[in-house]
């Protein structure tokens, strides 16, 4: 196992920057998640380390070893890719045994690392057979073991889930962490899935066209997003954003006119502001209720459209001010789609963002 | 079970009445195929099974003209002729084919150039090549003996030979041939996800390993498609045979087809060049049954 070091990678395809001036540390051991939108340079990225693509300047580093020179099989990182990539005239055995047989092992060497490869990912009675014969995750399996039995030092794994039905999704997303755990390497997988982000990664890097917006572990990321990307793209349903205007800034307190909601002092970095600039603010759909907490609160009133109950939570869309605003409230309360609906929304819980999009609020 | 059952009626074959549209729209293909292919193939297999000729009543003679194959020995220089012919045709192009194909995959600078000039051959008329090449392999003004007299070696008859005959057929064959092979090679190449020469590589895979553990075993489904297509095609070959060599010489270039042609229309031998139709008809039917097996087997 080892720590994975990128200094001031970039990546240009023509004049397209796919990667912008990547500086990151991954620590040993450490299940690292790459996370954004589709193009945001994400598997770029995961290629580069990987050594599929060269870079165009900056360096990748192993360990202490710069890899930056090497190619893809001279270093020891293993691949899975989201389409599987398995070898399609080869039995599950041969599959696994590949890399092995590159280097040249003794064939009762092969047998037996194979064997425990197989076992660790369950496969052990499907050996013979071809990979048309497999379920999704199955096949899923073969190329983790694949990865396993090359016993590397980085695992890299690209969107493996994407191509699995959700309930199978979930399964794997638990075997992946559990397999994290047990074979303690370290893990760099890409995904634009912000859920299975924030369930696997012991780090998230967030990534938006090409430059890594945050580093952070998933709560940090959650509750104090460094700025409107991280803070739209980290939680599901997303944070509503309202537009502002500074009208004051006194005693470590911004003070903003939010159209149809009235002034608002939220605590914040006055440094970023300047009295009559633009800001906005950030609510979490889950940190609005519809009973009063017992703390200084924004109070709206909001008219809901639309009433999604999913048993365990409700997600209402409502209208407020001509934008709508989405808030997800525990059970199934009883809203009733079009019937005003006051809610509240404990300041403490409001994000501040500057004209930027970087983030100035002083929250827990 | 009622998945199943709907499954069963979904397979059931339709009565006539429900689909006599769809027989109406195949009727006028199959009419031309009975006139212009079945019956003379069927009528083939019949005058084999006579002595017909412009030279005497026809009379059955059963199977005698099969018997008399067995013990000819010009028609048994004639299939291994056909056989050598075949052999050194395909495999060859093949793997010319593939060589060029797998090089021209890539990102190589000018390979449109490249693709057009190797398969240029392959749209020229037959007998237009076959008279350029005769010029080629002409002794004393040709270009190849031409460059092998400046070269200090001896000049080859080429054609007239009988050592170098065929082998001089099979490389005017060749190349002709295997721009076919590439452009099919090309087509199967291109069907190999990206994915899986990327994870070859990360799993320590060098060029060679690549093109003999993923490359050829993943084109098997194509090999055995070109093999089939170039051994039918190769067991048949006529026309260059009949411009340069015309058989010869001493009975060197002379295939079944070229023979079959001879003793119908050279000897007027009906009854007897039909058995060789059907007996090569049978061994080309052999070979896509075999091939089509293997096919098969390579897609499941």
């Amino acid at each position: 196992m080892a720590e994975l070091q990128l200094q001031n990678v970039s990546k240009t395809y023509g004049t397209f920057e796919a990667v912008k001036d990547v500086s990151l540390a991954i620590e040993d051991g450490e299940f690292a998640v790459f996370v954004g939108p589709s193009g945001c340079g994400k598997s770029t990225l995961l290629r580069l380390i990987a050594g599929l693509d060269p870079v165009s300047a900056g360096t990748v580093a192993i360990g202490d070893k710069d890899m930056t020179a090497r190619q893809a099989g001279e270093r020891p990182v293993a691949m899975v890719f989201q389409s599987y990539a398995l070898y399609p005239h080869m039995s599950v055995f041969e599959n696994i045994a590949f890399p092995l047989q590159m280097e040249k092992r003794s064939k009762a060497d092969i047998r037996e690392q194979v064997a425990k490869a197989a076992a660790t990912v369950q496969l052990t009675t499907r050996l013979q057979d071809k990979p048309n014969k497999l379920s999704g995750g199955q096949r899923q399996r073969v190329a983790i073991a694949r990865a396993i039995v090359r016993k590397p030092e980085i695992f890299l794994m690209d969107e493996p889930l994407s191509n699995l039905d959700a309930a199978l999704r979930m399964e794997m997303r638990s075997e992946l962490t559990q397999l994290h755990k047990r074979l303690g390497s370290t893990m760099v997988y890409v995904t634009h899935d912000q859920l299975e982000a924030m369930t696997m990664a012991d780090r998230i890097v967030v990534l938006n066209a090409g430059k890594v917006e945050q580093v952070g572990k998933p709560m940090d990321l959650y509750h104090r997003p460094a700025n409107l990307f991280v803070a739209g793209f980290i939680g599901s349903p997303p944070m509503n954003f309202l537009s502002a205007k500074v009208v004051g800034l006194e005693g470590g307190n911004v003070l903003l006119e939010v159209p149809e909601v009235g002034r608002l002092a939220l605590p914040g970095d006055a440094s970023g502001f300047t009295v009559g600039g633009d800001a906005t603010i950030g609510i979490r759909p889950e940190a609005i209720t519809t009973t009063a907490p017992g703390e200084p609160a924004l109070t709206l009133s909001i008219a809901p459209r639309t009433v999604e109950r999913l048993g365990l939570h409700t997600i209402v869309y409502g209208e407020q001010g001509g934008r709508t605003l989405t808030a997800l409230f525990n059970g199934d309360p009883a809203i009733a789609a079009d019937a005003p609906l006051g809610v509240h929304v404990p300041l403490k819980q409001i994000h501040l963002f500057d004209a930027a999009g970087q983030a100035r609020g002083h929250r827990d | 079970m009622a998945l199943q059952s709907s499954t069963a009626l979904a397979r059931r074959p339709q009565s006539f009445t429900q689909n006599w549209s769809a027989y109406a729209f195949l009727t006028p293909a199959l009419i031309i195929l009975f006139l212009s292919l079945l019956l003379p193939a069927a009528a083939t297999v019949v005058m084999s099974l006579t002595d017909i000729s412009f030279l005497r009543p026809t009379n059955f003679v059963w199977f005698d003209n099969y018997i008399k194959l067995v013990s000819d020995s010009r028609f048994r220089q004639a299939v291994g002729n056909t056989a050598y012919y075949t052999v050194g045709v395909t495999l060859p192009t093949m793997a010319l084919g593939l060589l060029a194909a797998v090089a021209l995959n890539g990102k190589l600078r000018g390979r449109i150039v490249f693709r057009t000039i190797f398969y240029l051959p392959v749209l020229t008329s037959l007998i237009a090549a076959a008279v350029v090449w005769m010029y080629v392999y002409e002794p004393y003004s040709g270009p190849i003996n031409g460059t092998l007299t400046q070269l200090g070696l001896p000049p080859q008859p080429w054609l007239q030979s009988p050592n170098l005959a065929m082998t001089s057929l099979i490389v005017m064959a060749i190349w002709r041939d295997f721009g076919t092979a590439m452009i099919i090679y090309l087509a199967g190449l291109q069907d190999i996800p990206k994915d899986i020469y990327e994870a070859a590589r990360l799993d320590g895979a060098k060029t060679k390993d690549i093109f003999f553990r993923i490359t050829v075993p993943m084109l098997s489904n194509v090999t055995f498609y070109l093999m089939i297509i170039l051994i039918v095609q190769t067991f048949q070959v006529f026309g260059a045979i009949y411009v340069m060599t015309n058989g010869g010489p001493l009975g060197s270039t002379e295939t079944i087809v070229f023979q079959m042609y001879q003793t119908a229309f050279g000897y007027t031998e009906f009854g007897y060049a039909a058995a060789m139709s059907t007996v090569l008809f049978l061994a080309i039917l052999l070979f896509s049954i075999i091939g089509t097996k293997l096919m098969r087997r390579g897609e499941s």
